[in-house]
């Protein structure tokens, strides 16, 4: 009885019933879409982040003190200590090695530069690093990765020097003062500390390379002249060496707990810890991977970047939430109306000897319906929806969660009900006889 | 009599007409916060971002390039000057930074002169152990890069014999900076000491300025700046205004869009509610037509009543959105955000345009036959 009177109504009168479900769909359908988008949020815009380039810096840990100005080191060749370049690829076997995104290798080496081979000197910084490296990793693959990953607000006219190549780059500085220089044109480098032991035993006076671009960087870089890390090894007589490492990785905003000191953890904080991508545990995988290195946040990008993303995330929780208390409310307002339509039928019912409870009962089962169907195609359309937004927002889609489902449905079922308790409380309270003429 | 049609019809379906305000009034002002978000987000977001560091470069133009010694400088005061005479709000710090490579303790090491007092809103990321800045008396103080402490064994309190050339100066330590850059290996000092231990009193090697706004407001003020100082180069850090830009772009791209879907949520209530209310008059209408009213007339008479209904929502819920967005400020960024008086029209006007959208089915209601309206009767 209570089964067929739930099917005729939805037989009888599918137009109203299919306001409701729109207004749910819909309503899910956003509820989806946002939770989905909050959930990624946070990793997409960490991911966003490494705009600002490398969070972490590696340098030999019994070094001298470096003569460093805005990124670059003008100490020179034979002084202070260097790490090797083989043992690289072990950053990616680390324990977080997939929020390693990427890391650059420099060595600075002071030169001069000479645009013919008779031509006076001028001096100036060689600054050695990776363009686009297939860096071997210990497992048998091999990861790419170079300065367009560390330091990708480097702009280059013309195009990078290959790996390997006797090919440079320019600052844009130094291309304004040595105006002869131009893409296409051989310059000759030798190490500034010419005529010293090194520069006696393995390099040739002057090392010609072809200049292939001009890059700006808008900072100590753009006065120096950019070639690949075997040129700088070369040149300094280090081969296989190298003296800076930036790395950029994805982390988690800090917080208190990832500031405490690691030693003073308890076993389990400390797997907690080990277990987060804080940046502070990511550094010290590093240390562990690649002992005799000193690894340091670089405080400016790290802060800039937890701060904002908390504070983001926050606001996005937030707006989400809001999203689905107004999602609800209007869900609720049109069941409420779909209900209020019904006044004759409840009155109908009652004057045929239905209590309140099997009236309240008909109605809540309608209603749970449409919220199950209502929900399982807002969620669909929901999932569609965040894939759309997610690639115009984040220029990548924004994958459906299923564990959103039960959620959605929950809510669904929750808004349907509160919806039309109201409107029910006050049928409970009318009597028949008004209904049925029509007062 | 249009007027008094109007005001019976609003007062003759209160119930359902108080549902359709709700979903209006939520819808606006979750809205209206939203809208308030997005005007002031990029504001908000700016000051964010400072935690970056300087955004501002002015050095000489073609500075040479040189290992050990500050090679081109430029004049102190003329860059003072021009700072001074193009006022900004928005420029947080301002700092010149003399460079020299001098030794302590027989090792080189960079010395960094600056305006101490500046460092810290400067660089706000920088982390100190002891002090910015002791009691003036002490002049001859200065802050020491971690890698420095580490490598001379330097605490906070203990003193520091910086060297150059032939002159020599007794410093004490203040505070040890750790940003993990190149600041880590650099000793900070005031600006006169750096000036007199390389003898070139008055002299800078560069200037930095933290400045926040847009990257369009920034590079505005750059310009205005380029123009004060035409003998140097002034260039915002592409690093830092890059990756503002985008970030800021996406993040309002979301607000945005989030604005829409509720838009169209609530539309759809508003459908419901008048395609329900719409069947019920469906007598009245007949009754209206009967009587001679044209078409035109009765449709109008609905859509002023749900134009009455969206600003009525819009007034209600543009009112809750200014609370609602200064404690999502409050949450957010500890600081409310800043209500505009745009936003108050703008959300009515939006909402008076979603209740008539919801309302266009109502068009429906001119099919209506007076004879079989009364006939089911």
């Amino acid at each position: 009885m209570f089964g067929r009177l739930v099917k005729e109504s939805f037989v009888r009168n599918p137009r109203r019933k299919l306001l409701t479900a729109a207004a749910l769909v819909v309503g899910m359908a956003v509820a989806t879409s946002t939770l989905t988008i909050a959930l990624e949020v946070g990793d997409r815009l960490a991911r966003e982040f490494r705009s600002l380039g490398a969070n972490l810096l590696v340098t030999p840990q019994s070094d001298t003190l470096p003569v460093e100005i805005g990124g670059v080191d003008y100490r020179p060749v034979d002084e202070g200590a260097y790490l090797s370049e083989a043992d690289l690829g072990k950053l990616k076997t680390i324990f977080w090695r997939h929020n390693v995104l990427g890391f650059t290798p420099f060595l600075d080496v002071p030169i001069s530069i000479q645009q013919s081979e008779n031509a006076a000197p001028a001096r100036t910084m060689l600054i050695g690093t990776w363009n686009a490296r297939e860096v071997p990793v210990p497992d048998g693959t091999t990861f790419k990765t170079g300065v367009s990953i560390t330091h990708p607000w480097w702009k280059i006219r013309g195009r990078w020097f290959r790996d390997g190549a006797n090919e440079c780059v320019i600052g844009a500085a130094l291309a304004k003062m040595m105006p002869g220089i131009i893409p296409g044109k051989v310059i000759y480098v030798s190490n500034e500390t010419a005529g010293n032991s090194v520069q006696d035993r393995s390099t040739p006076k002057a090392m010609p390379l072809e200049v292939v671009g001009i890059v700006s960087t808008d900072d100590a870089e753009d006065k120096a002249v950019l070639a690949p890390l075997e040129i700088a090894q070369k040149l300094s007589g280090h081969p296989g060496m190298f003296r800076q490492l930036f790395v950029s990785a994805l982390t988690k905003p800090a917080d208190a707990f990832s500031e405490r000191d690691p030693l003073k953890m308890t076993p389990t904080e400390y797997d907690r810890w080990f277990c987060s991508p804080y940046i502070s545990s990511i550094a010290f995988q590093i240390k562990t991977i690649l002992p005799g290195t000193e690894v340091r946040t670089i405080r400016r990008v790290a802060d800039t970047e937890g701060n904002i993303l908390s504070r983001v995330s926050t606001l996005l929780w937030i707006v989400t939430l809001t999203a689905l208390i107004a999602a609800a409310l209007a869900v609720a307002a049109t069941s409420a109306t779909t209900v209020l339509e019904r006044r004759g039928e409840v009155g109908v019912m009652k004057a045929l000897g239905a209590t309140n409870t099997l009236v309240a009962g008909i109605f809540l089962a309608e209603q749970l319906l449409l919220a199950i169907a209502g929900a399982s195609m807002g969620f669909v359309l929901g999932a569609v929806l965040a894939r759309s937004l997610g690639s115009s927002i984040f220029g990548m889609p924004a994958s459906p969660r299923l564990i959103l489902f039960p959620v959605v449905l929950g809510l669904a079922a929750i808004v349907a009900f509160t919806g039309s308790l109201i409107p029910l409380r006050r049928a409970a309270r009318f009597s028949p006889a008004p209904i049925l003429r029509g007062e | 009599m249009f007027w008094r049609l109007l005001w019976k019809l609003l007062r003759g379906s209160g119930g359902r007409l108080a549902v359709a305000i709700l979903a209006l009034a939520s819808c606006a002002m979750v809205v209206s916060a939203l809208l308030n978000l997005e005007f002031d987000i990029e504001r908000k977001l700016t000051q964010e971002f400072r935690t970056l560091g300087a955004n501002l470069l002015i050095s000489p133009r073609n500075a040479q390039i040189t290992g050990s010694s500050p090679a081109e400088v430029m004049s102190e005061s003329e860059v003072s000057a021009a700072i001074q005479s193009v006022k900004d709000p928005n420029v947080i710090a301002v700092a010149p930074f003399l460079y020299v490579v001098g030794s302590t303790q027989n090792t080189p090491v960079v010395v960094a002169g600056t305006d101490l007092e500046e460092l810290p809103k400067l660089e706000p990321a920088w982390r100190i152990e002891g002090q910015w800045k002791l009691s003036p008396a002490q002049q001859t103080m200065c802050l020491v890069g971690r890698k420095v402490a580490q490598q001379l064994k330097l605490a906070v309190g203990s003193s520091l014999n910086l060297t150059y050339l032939k002159q020599n100066v007794q410093l004490k330590v203040a505070g040890i900076i750790d940003g993990g850059g190149a600041e880590d290996s650099q000793v900070f000092v005031e600006l006169p000491e750096a000036q007199d231990l390389a003898s070139i009193p008055g002299q800078i090697s560069f200037a930095q300025l933290s400045v926040s706004g847009t990257t369009a407001g920034i590079s505005h003020y750059a310009a205005r700046l380029a123009s004060a100082l035409p003998a140097y180069d002034v260039k915002p850090i592409r690093q830092i205004t890059e990756a503002e830009g985008d970030l800021l772009s996406r993040i309002r791209l979301l607000i945005v869009s989030m604005i829409v879907l509720i838009s169209v949520l609530t539309a759809l209530c508003v459908l419901g509610t008048m395609a329900a209310l719409a069947m019920e008059r469906r007598q009245d209408v007949g009754l209206m037509k009967a009587l001679g009213g044209s078409i035109g007339r009765i449709v109008t008479l609905f859509m002023a009543e749900v134009g009455v209904l969206g600003a009525a929502g819009g007034f209600i819920g543009a009112i809750l959105g200014v609370e609602l967005s200064r404690w999502m400020g409050q949450r957010v960024f500890g600081q409310a955000i800043s209500s505009r008086w745009e936003i108050f029209p703008l959300t009515i006007i939006l909402m008076v345009a979603i209740a008539l959208a919801g309302a266009l089915p109502l068009r429906l209601l001119g099919k209506v036959k007076p004879a079989i309206i009364f006939r089911e009767q």
